[in-house]
């Protein structure tokens, strides 16, 4: 499944729910889909202030794939690249606005990768494993799910 | 998202309804520092009905915790569900927000406490 959005704040619930509907739908909980959600979110926020300077007329993609034994977002948008260190976990013991949405997708998330060799804008890809797989031991772990 | 604001007893209470996001917050941060400037009355964000908060909504939290200790008054949250709390206390931020259960716990018990002074 692909999505893409223009980069226009208002969307965001739409990708949330899009995540929430299909993280549920492949046997996580309702509260993991929340927090995968919120991680995609603050992904997408990040490109929206960080890739696009908050343009709303550019444009951001999401694929979502799901395999038996966990779900990946690939988030695609075509601004420059994003320096690592804009992106990088504050401290939780600073109190002070803003530097939490990197820290909540590192909670939310197993796995967080950038595409350093993606050619144009930025490529973060995530992923979520399932903790309980009884009902997919059939499947290959490669193979996506339809 | 839709806000509003109203006084109660000596406090001003902003009521936050729906999800706040990035593009959301805006407003949230509007009214907060609209009332603050003002000045005097403690504020009290009303979370009850808060659906979902992500972190431009809590960043906008942390600025109007911020804007109290300079204008030594008084700010808290109440009604907090249960995911606002959780991505609250993830954050760490459940020790320096003043929580309240509910608004009633809120009135008796904001004017107790410090204006915060510990960021």
């Amino acid at each position: 499944m692909r999505i893409v959005l223009s980069s226009d704040p208002r969307l965001l619930n739409i990708l949330r729910a899009v995540v929430r509907y299909r993280a549920q739908e492949i046997g996580f909980t309702t509260e993991e889909a929340d927090c995968m959600a919120m991680a995609i979110d603050e992904a997408a926020s990040n490109v929206i202030r960080h890739a696009y300077g908050n343009r709303r007329d550019a444009s951001l993609a999401l694929e979502i794939a799901a395999f038996p034994d966990r779900i990946e977002f690939v988030l695609e948008d075509s601004g420059p690249k994003v320096p690592p260190e804009v992106l990088q976990p504050r401290s939780v013991d600073e109190v002070r606005p803003g530097g939490l949405g990197t820290f909540f997708i590192k909670c939310f998330m197993d796995v967080t990768s950038f595409d350093e060799d993606f050619p144009a804008g930025n490529r973060l890809k995530l992923v979520k494993y399932l903790s309980g797989k009884a009902a997919l031991q059939d499947e290959s772990p490669g193979q996506e799910r339809q | 998202m839709k806000v509003q604001v109203r006084n109660a007893n000596n406090a001003t209470i902003i009521d936050c309804t729906g999800e706040v996001d990035l593009y959301s917050s805006p407003n949230l941060r509007e009214a907060l520092l609209k009332e603050m400037r003002l000045g005097g009355a403690d504020i009290l964000v009303n979370m009850s009905g808060v659906s979902y908060i992500d972190s431009s909504g809590i960043a906008t939290l942390v600025e109007g915790l911020q804007f109290s200790q300079r204008t030594q008054t008084r700010f808290g949250l109440f009604g907090l569900r249960n995911n606002a709390r959780s991505v609250l206390e993830l954050a760490r931020l459940n020790r320096v927000f003043p929580i309240f259960e509910n608004e009633q716990e809120a009135l008796e018990k904001i004017a107790t406490t410090q204006p915060f002074g510990g960021l």
